[in-house]
């Protein structure tokens, strides 16, 4: 935290419009990040008013103060310890009532607070007229009117923190009034807490919580000495509090809450008899209606998918070819060298191939900012949920499913549109089994060399197959590491609303931009280290000199067409012997003509065969090479694990440049196989090389499922790192890929070549 | 294991025939029993205290108005309006709302 400034803490119910308000405050200037060690995101911007600088922090949303959700700890943890000089609560006008239910736990809380009445612009239309400054009395706080789409009461919001902040800090005088058997309860523990010298400040606040059974404050009292009394007596308390009113005391509380907010609300809201139109229920009437509703769902995954793809196709052409320029000018600039090779191949190639990805991924992020923005979000719960309950997940986490089938990486980041942290890290650890567009193109070569005929079915199968393990994990794991964390599905749905350009600009910026800071890092050091496993040790030995046997092939082409050449100038004697006409000469006639087209069809034919022998050669060369350089090596090493998966070194060198991207096994099955690192999906001569290097049908089914499985690449396990905040859940993902893969490689090895099947 | 792991289909709702929904006077309705566009009171919410106070956190107090506005494609969750906002409640949660019809 800043000292330079004031502190603003930002406290409202989701869908109050926190976000629209925080953009007002603070524009551009903000940061996102998680909140420390755990996955609820973490924003902060800045905004000077007349001379004075604040920081501003956007507290997660939530409808309460109590500790169920993690969200609920966070913004109660934040409000209670680190002392913001202002809180504002963003209340939606248009539903006052429930808005209000965390503002009475803000008063009792007793921090210096601004009400702003949001979205004051639907609740006109809904009839509403609300009278701010009696609700300002009766709730001891000064109430701000705004319209956070378009900034209407930015300024008077600015006056009112700048006032705040002025007057320091103030205690409210407004109590949550009880119902009197409650109230004596609260009083005397309150004099209690500060007879036994507990606390000295919030004094009602914390003697409501401990009658409450509220577990952080109760925790809080009972880590120290001698307050077992005190907490014994809070227990009778509650137990008569319980006998009095037949309910639990939290429920009583609550209720005696809602009753203050009604009781308020009747003297200062009027309710004109406006029916307004409900736009939103005509939308939904298509949107998640009975029958419309899942295909309409699926027309806009699709057209999500299309736009990503289709737009996103033109940036990247742009990028791809931008990156081989500067690869190209680089290798004219810089002397050859080690340096020159860890520049050009190690960071820019390896950087490059991933920013090619970044339109689609920017698009992609926009699309989601959209739904989320529009309120359609919501909707996809709403219409997926029953789907996505079965495995334990909120109806939500159907979307970063979906997006996985592009690019694991954005799509853990989508994650973040599911509130509940377990919610969140479940998500996030079957997302990898989404089969990425990354191992399509694995996918089209192997099952191109060894399965021509069923291709699709093939390729079908494993993405079937992704989808099947991504399920059964996350029954798995919802039922064991992540059981019981699970919360009632009480959802709101929002009324849909234009979303503003700058809002959607703001959204997808923010993850865009994370994007390319973290994951440029970390590609760009797997880019080096893999750059550096096939660049070390400089010396090999090589079994045959390459460097002679491409001399030697050359000298005995250049043999053949000098005997070509011969030929020729014996043909054309030959031919002028028998030459009669004398009007012309023997190299304007047709025989001479056809010799000639004879002799150059068979130079041409003699270099493409001369050029091909020279490519094996040198490709020979580079698979020999690579075999003895680190990355080989290492393939060599890690063998003996692979074997019983059929795999040899070089499955095991490609699945290991795999981690790195998982496009990166074609380019190295290019190298491994002969055929040059620029091998195509419709590449012929490494499909050839393929099966020749006696790789069969079962083994490839075997490694298709592997690659299928194990980690998709460097940057998911930064993104899955950076998203959990832990090391732990990052670890456990790898292992537990790593280790199903190997089984199912395992297994399908194993009883295919018992069953003598695809041999 | 099949079924179960894929445990949902586009049957009726699977709550429609409870054991316990009717007592002997066959008065008791639950929120989960009604159709979609019925309009009733709330007059009782069970289940768990997490799942009462979240309850009243979203604003559905005793004595409130729910109009059910739908069921979604899978027939679970289930849309109602409170006080005119729009809410999503799983089928297996409404089954612990009790409610009553408008009198009029």
């Amino acid at each position: 935290m800043n000292d330079s400034g004031k502190n603003i803490a930002i406290a409202g119910n989701p869908n109050s419009g926190k976000t629209t308000i925080f953009n007002a405050l603070t524009g551009a200037r903000q940061h996102v990040g998680n909140w420390p060690g755990i996955t609820v995101e973490r924003k902060e911007g800045r905004f000077s008013y007349k001379q004075i600088s604040y920081n501003v922090i956007d507290l997660p949303g939530t409808y309460s103060l109590a500790s169920y959700s993690i969200e609920e700890t966070i913004a109660r943890g934040y409000l209670i310890d680190e002392h913001p000089d202002v809180v504002i609560n963003i209340v939606d006008a248009a539903n006052l009532t429930r808005n209000l239910f965390l503002t009475t736990q803000l008063i009792e809380l007793g921090i210096p607070l601004i009400i702003v009445l949001n979205m004051m612009d639907m609740a006109t239309e809904k009839g509403l007229e609300i009278d701010t400054e009696t609700l300002s009395i009766l709730l001891g706080a000064p109430v701000v009117k705004m319209v956070g789409r378009t900034g209407a009461g930015a300024e008077e919001l600015k006056q009112a923190i700048a006032l705040a902040v002025e007057k320091g800090p103030v205690s409210h005088d407004i109590q949550i009034p009880y119902p009197r058997e409650l109230e004596a309860e609260i009083v005397e523990l309150t004099s209690e807490l500060a007879r036994r010298k507990i606390a000295r400040d919030r004094l009602r606040w914390r003697a409501v919580k401990l009658l409450e059974r509220d577990k952080t404050s109760t925790e809080k009292i009972k880590v120290r000495a001698n307050t077992s009394p005190l907490l014994a007596n809070v227990d009778n308390a509650i137990r008569r509090i319980e006998d009095i009113y037949k309910d639990t005391s939290r429920a009583i509380i609550s209720h005696a809450r809602y009753g203050f907010i009604q009781g308020a609300l009747r003297e200062c809201v009027r309710e004109t008899n406006a029916t307004p139109f409900d736009y939103s229920r005509e939308i939904d009437k298509v949107l998640t209606n009975k029958w419309l509703g899942l295909p309409v769902f699926a027309g806009m995954l699709w057209l999500m998918f299309q736009l990503t793809y289709t737009i996103g196709a033109y940036p990247m052409d742009w990028i791809d070819s931008g990156v081989a320029w500067l690869m190209s000018a680089l290798d004219k600039i810089l002397p050859t060298g080690m340096l020159s090779s860890l520049i050009i191949d190690g960071a820019v190639g390896g950087v490059g191939a991933i920013a090619v990805f970044l339109p689609n991924i920017f698009i992609l992020f926009f699309i989601i900012a959209l739904f989320e923005d529009s309120g359609y979000m919501a909707r996809v719960a709403f219409i997926m949920d029953r789907i996505m309950h079965s495995i334990g997940l909120h109806g939500k986490a159907f979307v970063p499913m979906v997006m996985g089938f592009g690019c694991n990486v954005p799509a853990i980041m989508g994650t973040r549109i599911l509130e509940s942290r377990r919610d969140r890290i479940l998500s996030i650890l079957i997302n990898p089994f989404m089969s990425c567009s990354a191992r399509f193109p694995v996918y089209v070569l192997v099952v191109g060399a060894f399965f021509p005929q069923q291709a699709g079915t093939v390729i079908f199968s494993l993405y079937a197959l992704g989808i099947f393990v991504a399920i059964a994990s996350g029954k798995l794991f919802s039922r064991t590491i992540l059981s019981g964390m699970s919360r009632p599905f009480v959802m709101e749905l929002p009324p849909y609303q234009m979303p503003t350009f700058r809002s959607l600009m703001l959204h997808t910026g923010e993850r865009g931009i994370i994007f390319i800071k973290k994951m440029g890092t970390v590609i760009l050091a797997g880019s080096i280290l893999i750059w550096a496993l096939g660049y070390f040790p400089r010396e090999v030995q090589l079994p045959k000199d390459f460097t002679a046997l491409e001399i030697q092939a050359l000298d005995d082409w250049k043999l053949l067409s000098d005997q070509i050449d011969q030929r020729f100038a014996e043909s054309v004697e030959i031919g002028k012997e028998l030459y009669s006409s004398k009007l012309t000469p023997f190299e304007e006639s047709q025989g001479y003509q056809i010799l000639s087209s004879q002799r150059n069809s068979l130079h041409t034919e003699v270099s493409v065969a001369r050029d091909s022998v020279i490519a094996d050669l040198h490709f020979e060369q580079m698979a020999e090479t690579m075999e003895q350089k680190w990355i080989g090596r290492l393939g060599k090493t890690i063998e003996p694990v692979l074997a019983p998966l059929g795999f040899s070194w070089r499955e095991s060198v490609a699945l290991i440049t795999g981690f790195v991207a998982k496009e990166i096994v074609v380019s190295t099955y290019g190298v491994l196989f002969g055929v040059g690192s620029e091998a195509t999906e419709e590449n012929v001569g490494i499909i050839e090389n393929l099966r020749k290097s006696g790789m069969t049908p079962l083994v490839a089914l075997a490694f298709l499922v592997f690659t299928l499985l194990y980690t998709p690449c460097l940057a998911t396990i930064a993104v899955i790192k950076r998203e959990t905040g832990s090391w732990g859940y990052t670890a456990f993902s790898v292992i537990y890929s790593l280790i199903l893969a190997w089984l199912l490689a395992f297994m399908i090895y194993q009883i295919g070549s018992s069953l003598n099947w695809l041999t | 294991m099949g079924r179960k792991l894929f445990g949902f289909g586009f049957g009726r709702r699977h709550n429609r025939k409870r054991r316990h929904r009717l007592d002997i006077s066959g008065k008791e309705l639950f929120l989960s029993d009604l159709q979609a566009g019925e309009r009733v009171r709330v007059v009782a919410v069970g289940g768990s205290e997490h799942f009462r106070i979240r309850l009243m956190e979203m604003g559905i107090l005793i004595g409130d108005i729910i109009e059910v506005s739908k069921y979604a494609p899978l027939q679970d969750p289930m849309e109602i309006i409170v006080k005119g906002y729009h809410l999503a409640l799983r089928v297996s949660d409404s089954e612990k709302i009790i409610v009553e019809y408008l009198k009029d």
